[in-house]
């Protein structure tokens, strides 16, 4: 009991063991942030790769492989496989129609084709398309595109009601003193062509309030010269079918353009008025298609509207990847279906060479591991190779295990020169982080070393009243795991504060605010100033502490203000680190691994001292000044 | 062993090794004491009187003797003998008071009880409130040692030495840090305890105490020796 008793009593009455708390907590909270962000990272990696490619990839590139819907057909005949789709994978150019300045930036891009609905069942497409309604910035844009095109026809199905409102809306001082009955008459003796350009003006207020100002018929019209107006979903159905009106159309990485930032706050910002919104503004897209013995051919261009723009996390994905309607890949790459001429009179047509793909990307049902996926997809390949064989152009059809550059790999195999080392990191920097422990026990140790020093004579005292070496072992042992307890509990708070903030920590950082520096200092005033007051004169030590931490406040609000005026720092950087937020969920399991680890640190720690304390002669401690 | 006799000493002697230096401080002691008797022991600074106080409660071994009080001899006795010893057969008091800082007045006393071989923590609490208001500290038990004066430091202190009953009272110039007034009312409180039949063994240097008590003995030379009569 008394054991208990003195190990709260020493706990409440000294900062010394608050020393030893804070240490444990900070050693505990750095390991939680720097495992958590890279165990986090490394799930992203896994995650954003199972999104990407679904669980298997059937890769033969540049060649590709013919017949993809009958091994398509073959895999998703098999109810362990959910859905199977057909991509091909190959490199371009896209030239940017940037509406400001002359400017016509070209950009070397990632090109998948791909069948939109099948893609979007194999992997998490759908889910990544970034944009599902019109960007507000970029409404009145299309509004006013749409009423250049329209314009005539919206203005004579206007009624008068409707040229009353628009007349109300865009003349208020002429139109303030009369009434309806007074404008009706007027807008129906005048014959005024001013509409159109008075419907682009309320247009600047977005679509809603011309939609309120004019009837539903000139609506309509409107609405038909570009539907995504009247509905919001249209953005992300045209997305979900690289169409628009029909026409072929493209979907790029949230960062292939630079038409989108990152704001401060890790949103996405629309850095150029929402360009690629407008009809007029399509994307040149430029290949260089191979031959079938190999070199370029004559370069291919195509122009297509972008209709959405996707956002996979994975920064570098998404600022190279884009994504366009597989039947137009296939033309632009000459792997579509083709006539198969005589080598020795090319004239003479002798049959049909289908079309290719050089990727099927597979995800198995729920319950299938990717592994297991990719052993039933070696499976049906070769079912598929037999199937094929007696199609004609089937004997181009690569064989499994012969043919050098047919791949059936799951996805963590396709990107394990990018998961591997992710994991040797992780492992390395657990490992060395793991020193750190050393380092709280060696602390520990020389605080309760201290503890034990200015506790002698109370150890003598103890002793003499018939206290056992055990119970004065004991003390020291609670007084441990008390401080370990304690001190891991608040480094978990402090390391799932931090981590689950790191974002908005990396981004006060990107861009500070002038008042954190200016705060600092004045803090560091103010305890300088209590140091003076304490010390009045009479004592060093709380004069020292007041310049110390002064010194210490200062160069932290000097180093925030020189952040502020260098303008921030990005200490992640989406373009080294692959994603464009740094992660941010604790590893629940290493956090709590790490408080147990602390927790045990600690009381191993604490037992020298204790046993130091324990063997501490009685006689010699009650005489101990 | 007599029935009479409480505590009893045989030969003990006791020498400090420092560095190189080895230092004799006591040499074939031998002493005897009655139940119920005030024991004083005399001697100089220096004298070796508190290291034989500390041999005869436990909290120090001898290089040579026996000790024993009671039934229970303990020369030579393993620590977990002499935990025991101190903790339920004698009770020390201290020149410097020697409480712990962070306990209130009443945790202190009743602090032996709550080691393995006392009283325990509830007999234990309403012994030392008993002993505390005896003394005088009633309206002290949830007041710090730094709160207190030295006489009420030593109140306290000889409180928490009778908490587990002993059956000797071991102290180590009990007044050698107060006044002679605070002193005196000291002396008073042991008086009374040992007519109440307590048994307490004293070393000072302090004549006028020793006369107080039943039986002198003087420490000189690193040997015991009876004084008949003191002047």
């Amino acid at each position: 009991m008394y054991q208990l008793q003195l190990t709260r009593r020493y706990l409440t009455s000294r900062l010394t063991p608050l020393l030893a708390v804070a240490a444990v907590a900070l050693c505990v909270a750095l390991v939680i942030v720097v495992v958590s962000v890279m165990t986090g990272f490394l799930n992203m990696v896994l995650a954003s790769g199972r999104t990407l490619m679904g669980d298997v990839v059937i890769s033969n590139p540049v060649r590709g492989f013919p017949h993809y819907d009958l091994l398509i057909e073959t895999l998703e005949g098999d109810d362990r496989v959910l859905a199977a789709t057909p991509v091909i994978d190959t490199f371009g150019s896209v030239r940017m129609p940037y509406p400001d300045g002359d400017s016509k930036d070209s950009a070397n891009v990632q090109i998948w084709g791909i069948e939109p609905e099948s893609f979007s069942a194999v992997t998490g497409y759908s889910d990544t398309l970034h944009w599902d309604s019109l960007p507000e910035s970029a409404a009145p844009h299309v509004l006013r595109d749409a009423l250049s095109t329209a314009g005539p026809e919206v203005a004579n199905a206007l009624d008068d009601e409707s040229k009353v409102r628009l007349l109300r809306a865009t003349a208020a001082e002429e139109t303030n003193d009369k009434s309806d009955d007074e404008l009706m008459t007027f807008v129906a003796a005048t014959q005024h062509d001013g509409w159109e350009i008075r419907m682009r003006i309320v247009a600047l207020d977005g679509p809603d309030a011309l939609k309120a100002a004019v009837n539903p018929e000139a609506w309509q019209l409107i609405v038909e010269a570009d539907p995504r107006l009247g509905s919001a979903a249209q953005v992300q159905r045209e997305g979900l079918t690289l169409t628009r009106d029909g026409r072929a159309a493209m979907v790029m990485g949230l960062h292939v353009s630079k038409a989108n930032d990152r704001g401060p706050d890790g949103e996405t910002v629309i850095a150029r008025d929402g360009w690629w919104w407008m009809p007029r503004f399509d994307v040149t897209v430029s290949m260089l298609p191979i031959a079938a013995r190999g070199g370029f051919l004559e370069p291919e261009n195509i122009s297509l509207p972008v209709v959405n723009e996707f956002q996979s996390g994975v920064y570098l994905v998404d600022q190279t990847r884009v994504l366009m309607p597989l039947d137009v890949v296939q033309s632009l790459t000459h792997l579509d279906e083709a006539d198969r001429v005589d080598p020795d009179d090319p004239l003479t047509v002798i049959g049909t060479d289908p079309a290719r793909v050089t990727m099927v990307l597979v995800r198995g049902v729920e319950g299938v591991t990717p592994t297991e996926l990719r052993e039933i997809t070696r499976e049906l390949w070769r079912r598929f190779e037999h199937a094929a064989a007696a199609l004609e152009g089937g004997t181009d059809v690569p064989i499994l295990d012969l043919s050098p550059g047919l791949g059936i790999k799951t996805w963590e195999q396709q990107n394990a020169s990018f998961i591997g080392p992710v994991e040797k990191e992780r492992e390395m920097m657990r490992t060395l982080f793991s020193i750190i422990y050393l380092v709280c026990g060696a602390l520990i140790v020389a605080i309760f070393w201290a503890i034990v020093y200015e506790k002698t004579r109370d150890i003598g005292i103890l002793r003499s009243v018939g206290a056992p070496r055990s119970g004065i072992v004991t003390i020291f042992l609670l007084y441990g795991l008390v401080v370990g307890v304690l001190g891991s509990f608040t480094g978990l708070v402090l390391g799932w504060g931090i981590t689950s903030n790191v974002n908005v920590i990396h981004d006060a950082l990107a861009a500070p605010p002038q008042w954190p520096g200016f705060a600092c200092i004045a803090a560091g005033i103010g305890l300088l100033a209590l140091g003076v007051r304490i010390g009045r004169g009479r004592r060093l030590l709380p004069v020292l502490l007041g310049v110390y931490a002064f010194v210490a406040c200062a160069a932290a609000g000097g180093g925030l203000l020189m952040l502020h005026a260098a303008g921030g720092i990005q200490i992640w950087d989406p373009s080294v680190y692959y994603f464009d937020t740094v992660p941010n969920t604790v590893d629940w399991n290493a956090a709590l691994l790490t408080a147990l680890a602390a927790v045990v640190v600690s009381v191993v720690a604490a037992s020298i001292p204790a046993a130091h304390a324990a063997d501490i002669d009685p006689v010699r401690a009650l005489r101990y000044e | 062993m007599s029935d009479t006799i409480l505590l009893q000493a045989q030969g003990l002697a006791k020498t400090y090794h420092l560095d190189r230096v080895d230092v004799p401080v006591l040499d074939d002691c031998s002493l005897s004491v009655d139940k119920g008797e005030w024991l004083a022991i005399l001697g100089a600074s220096g004298s070796g009187k508190s290291t034989l106080l500390h041999l005869l409660g436990g909290l120090d071994t001898a290089d040579t003797g026996s000790i024993q009080i009671g039934e229970t001899s303990f020369g030579g006795a393993p620590p977990s003998v002499l935990d025991r010893i101190r903790a339920s057969r004698v009770g020390f008091v201290f020149q410097l008071y020697h409480l712990l800082p962070e306990l209130t007045v009443l945790e202190n006393a009743m602090l032996p009880a709550t080691v393995p071989s006392g009283v325990g923590a509830v007999s234990g609490r309403s012994r030392a409130i008993e002993l505390l208001e005896r003394f005088g500290l009633q309206d002290r038990l949830h007041h710090r040692p730094r709160e207190l004066s030295g006489g009420e430091r030593q109140r306290t202190a000889l409180a928490r030495a009778l908490v587990n009953d002993p059956d000797v009272l071991l102290a180590d110039e009990p007044t050698g840090n107060l006044d002679a007034k605070t002193g005196e009312a000291i002396l008073d409180v042991l008086a009374d305890l040992h007519r109440d039949g307590l048994t307490m063994v004293i070393v000072t240097h302090d004549h006028a105490i020793a006369r107080r008590a039943d039986r002198v003995l003087t420490l000189h030379g690193r040997r015991l020796q009876e004084v008949p009569e003191l002047s």
